[in-house]
């Protein structure tokens, strides 16, 4: 338990709609976002891509580019240095100088004086391919036949896993039901309204300042150090604001920056580069597309026994991130209930398609389609209520869960029952449908880096009496930095608005993970809590050097027993004076609790977790099969809420996402190439789509979160697809195993359900 | 292309540039003008980041050809409040919590701009239809809809109070 003090009271009752001074720069359009970066002298890049899935690169004729007026450069990739890099598998490079692997892969790059000169000049690059036999599907491309994609990787199996948790062999012999599914989830873009753009500067001393909004700059950093053979302190990443991430922008666009990076180095100016919408699909990383075959073992009563998983994962052309979310995607769902034995196969294949890398939760959101459908497929077997067999089997506070996460704090149960009350689960209209999905996610993953498990901030006392905070965490509309300012308010004992947050200049910031992994509220919230906490020391110790009594500090103001009074400014001046110049500073570091994690992967790999259910309520009609959501209820525990304004419109987004994922989007390929690479095409949720949605909070205290807090960015997404699977089901009669979930599939149950009638 | 003259007046005030009356607004109001607040995320009508007011109409600016900007009155974000005081709208997007990331946020407020000069209270169904060709990905739009609810509300309140002021006259 946290200490409840006045503070902490009042900070729940009082700030809780805090908005931070950038909000204004956002409503009166100063906000300065990527694409809206101007250096003096810069220049205008631009990528060739290749036009194959898959083939060889004999020539490349760069002559006529470079003699076009206005074009100051043109790269290709015999013209690098580097070697293959990744975030998990070094399989990629900036410009693929023999071998493209799919439509869009990244061949040459021009910098001209303006971004129509650069488009022209990629037109005079003349490229001469010898096409290579391509393969989309991951079952094919798991044949002995198949074209190779990469060396070293025979059946191009990019990554695997094999787990076995318990005797699920016993499990499935003993059980008395089974049920299993095969569900299909395509790739789904983040579509983060600005497309990832960047302005690279090559410094005089040889490094490079990359201007961009990433989440996580540090990381990028790294990279960018790494591959381009940069000393770690010549990298400088500066971000401007960031016009959504949604964990797409966890490394931006990695290539485009390397390039830009480059052309800047060739050319001694600032390049500037931006993805079209249309390369943002093309090119860009969406999240992994699954195929999931699942079996469950239950016994009569509903108890759940075992899970099998057989899991294939489609990475496209490169890796980034897709092999952690195929493991997400793999285990998380296991850990919602008490299933005491699992098996899981999965692995990820190349294609000659888009590489693919992470959305918001890991592959943790299309996992519970699959998972919670098959649980109400169950349920209807033995004619159990859903949300009955779901409360006997989901996990409790205290318990260890068969992947061995350690569950602090968990609402689950509450969750559960808040939003089957809230939907009318027992007061049901007639005609609708009602489904019901739970999700556990980790707040404050810790496995990123063994190195680097927590977090660290900094926290200054400025001479005009304000503070200034500093730390690595990355807001991008969320709300982090509005309850960092909440949170280092309560240890300083003042109101939020005299915290300024400062997170864009790797120069300056802490290093951090980033905003990935519901770390940010979690360990970066604790990082600044002792931080704060730290000043408060330091503020109230030289204070009472100052006037040579104790002090105590309340509301702002210090004084003494005998009434002395002292104000931060003076406070801040003094020490200066003594310190020529110093500012009274705390550095805050928060590293969480040793755990372990063995080579199974089995550990308690997060601070701590949170838990959410969603309860929706659908319509269809019989007739053609369309759907109708009317309302989705988000029943959340993420420990003790400190913005409601901003929890409540990070639930109203992730569950629109996760609404438009279940009904409206998907990609579409034609021949390895993207059939719907528009937001035409593509459909996201508009105003008039987007369902009615409750949001609640369990507000549980857990031990570990800075007051009480867990994460709540990813979760809110993960429920929705589950919920929405199952109150269609309840509709119609049957599950659609394919997402997303159209009128025409539902049309297809319906009508089987007819034919078999 | 065919460089020509275009004059037109961009919140309340005469400009003349140079350009290929082809160009798209957008461009020219965000790289000749430095007028940066209308955000391209489509360029091709799909998004309504670039939203401006066109005459008193919400247009998509990357869909507009400059020349038929000619001779038109047009209105962006940083015309709608007198740089005293903030717009309603303005105020209500902050309160109600109606902007995360804020890059549909300019696009969004100048929609909701047009809807109520011409609709002073208009239903919630009648919001969303006007919003709905400005995406916001952030947000699920319901903040969005309450906080242009509570602008009208506040705005109608203030027509009330200015008109019972002038009769007291
Ligand atoms: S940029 Fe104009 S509609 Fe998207
Ligand atoms: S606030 Fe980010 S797109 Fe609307």
């Amino acid at each position: 338990m946290q200490p409840e003090t006045p503070a902490v009271r009042e900070l729940i009752s009082t700030e809780k709609n805090y908005q931070s001074a950038e909000v204004w720069t956002k409503v009166t359009g100063k906000a300065i976002y990527g694409i809206d970066l101007r250096l003096p002298g810069m220049l205008y890049g631009k990528i060739l891509r290749s036009s194959h899935p898959h083939a060889r690169i004999k020539k490349i004729k760069t002559s006529a580019a470079l003699k076009m007026p206005g074009v100051r450069t043109v790269l290709t990739g015999s013209d690098l240095s580097c070697s293959p890099y990744g975030i998990v598998i070094n399989d990629e490079m900036p410009l693929e100088p023999e071998h493209v692997r799919y439509v869009g892969d990244e061949v040459a790059a021009v910098a001209a004086v303006d971004d129509k000169k650069a488009e022209e000049a990629l037109k005079l690059i003349h490229v001469e391919y010898e096409t290579l036999p391509a393969v989309f599907d991951t079952g094919e491309a798991q044949l002995p036949e198949a074209p190779q994609l990469h060396e070293n990787f025979p059946g191009n199996v990019a990554w695997r896993r094999e787990v076995v948790r318990g005797d699920p062999e016993s499990a499935f012999r003993n059980a008395d039901l089974v049920v299993e599914g095969k569900f299909h989830i395509p790739q789904f873009h983040p579509a983060y309204l600005e497309p990832v753009a960047c302005v690279a500067v090559s410094e005089p001393d040889g490094g490079i300042t990359l201007h961009t909004a990433v989440q996580s700059p540090d990381i990028v950093r790294d990279l960018l150090a790494q591959v381009l053979k940069l000393p770690l302190s010549r990298v400088r990443i500066v971000g401007p604001v960031m016009g959504g991430g949604f964990g797409g922008k966890v490394y931006g666009n990695l290539n485009l920056y390397l390039i830009s990076a480059l052309l800047s180095m060739q050319t001694g100016l600032p390049v500037k580069m931006q993805l079209t919408r249309e390369e943002e699909f093309t090119a860009g990383r969406p999240m992994v597309a699954a195929e999931i075959k699942m079996r469950m073992a239950l016994g009569n009563d509903g108890t759940f026994l075992g899970r099998e998983m057989d899991l294939i994962t489609d990475n496209g052309a490169y890796s980034a991130q897709a092999p952690w979310v195929s493991n997400t995607l793999a285990e998380r769902n296991d850990s919602v209930y008490r299933i005491p034995a699992i098996k899981t196969k999965a692995r990820l294949v190349y294609t000659n398609k888009v590489p693919t890398g992470q959305y918001r939760a890991y592959g943790n959101q299309v996992a519970n389609f699959a998972c919670e459908s098959l649980i109400d497929m169950a349920a209807k077997k033995l004619k159990i209520d859903p949300l009955e067999m779901r409360l006997r089997n989901c996990v409790r506070p205290g318990e260890t869960t068969v992947h061995g996460l350690q569950i602090k704090s968990c609402g689950l149960a509450e969750c559960l029952a808040a939003a089957t009350e809230e939907i009318g689960w027992t007061k049901r209209k007639k005609g609708h449908g009602y489904g019901l999905s739970a999700a556990i996610h980790a707040s404050g993953s810790v496995v990123f880096d063994p190195n680097l498990r927590g977090a660290s901030a900094r926290i200054s006392l400025e001479l005009d009496g304000n503070i200034s905070l500093f730390t690595g965490e990355q807001d991008y509309g969320q709300g982090t930095h509005a309850a960092f300012s909440q949170i280092a308010a309560i240890a300083l004992d003042l109101e939020p608005s005299r915290i300024s947050v400062y997170s864009k200049d790797s120069l300056v910031t802490p290093y951090s993970m980033g905003a990935l992994g519901m770390r940010q509220a979690t360990i970066g919230g604790k990082a600044v809590q002792l931080a704060a906490e730290k000043l408060r020391e330091k503020i109230i110790r030289t204070s009472s050097e100052m006037i040579g009594e104790p002090v105590i500090m309340e509301n702002g103001r210090i004084r003494s027993a005998s009434g002395r009074q002292v104000d931060f400014t003076e406070i801040a001046h003094y020490y200066h004076g003594q310190t020529s110049g110093l500012t009274l500073t705390g550095e805050g570091s928060y590293v969480p609790p040793e755990s372990s994690y063995d080579d199974t992967k089995y550990g308690n790999i997060a601070v701590t977790y949170s838990f959410a259910a969603h309860a929706a309520e659908v319509e269809i009609d019989p007739e053609t099969g369309a759907l109708t959501v009317h309302r989705i209820v988000a029943a959340h525990d993420s420990g003790r809420i400190i913005n409601h304004l901003s929890a409540s419109g990070q639930i109203y987004g992730g569950v629109a996402q996760g609404f438009g994922m279940s009904c409206l989007e998907g990609y579409l390929f034609n021949e390895g190439r993207v059939a719907n690479p528009t937001l035409a095409d593509y459909k996201i949720p508009t105003a008039l789509d987007v369902p009615d949605i409750t949001p609640l909070f369990i507000e549980t205290d857990d031990p570990e979160g800075p007051y009480g807090a867990k994460g709540l960015g990813e979760i809110v997404q993960v429920p929705v697809p589950g919920a929405l699977a199952n109150a269609v089901a309840d509709a119609a009669g049957g599950w659609v195993t394919e997402m997303p979930i159209t009128a025409e599939k539902i049309f297809r149950i319906l009508s089987n359900r007819g034919a078999a009638k | 292309m065919d460089i020509g003259k275009i004059t037109f007046l961009l919140n309340d005030e005469p400009v003349t540039i140079y350009a290929d009356p082809a160009e798209s607004l957008l461009h020219l109001l965000r790289d000749q003008l430095g007028c940066m607040s209308p955000k391209e995320g489509c360029g091709r009508g799909e998004c309504g980041a670039c939203t401006v007011i066109l005459d008193g109409k919400a247009v998509n600016s990357c869909l507009v050809p400059a020349g038929k900007a000619a001779g038109k009155n047009i209105r962006t974000i940083e015309g709608i409040s007198d740089g005293k005081s903030v717009h309603p709208l303005q105020r209500a997007f902050v309160e109600k919590g109606a902007v995360q990331c804020g890059f549909c946020t300019s696009g969004m407020i100048m929609s909701a701009y047009a809807l109520l000069a011409e609709n002073p209270a208009p239903r919630q169904e009648e919001v969303k239809r006007a919003i709905s060709g400005n995406l916001c990905r952030c947000s699920g739009y319901k903040q969005i809809e309450e906080a242009i609810m509570t602008a009208a509300e506040e705005m109608n309140e203030n027509r009330v109070r200015f008109v019972e002021k002038e009769q007291k006259e």
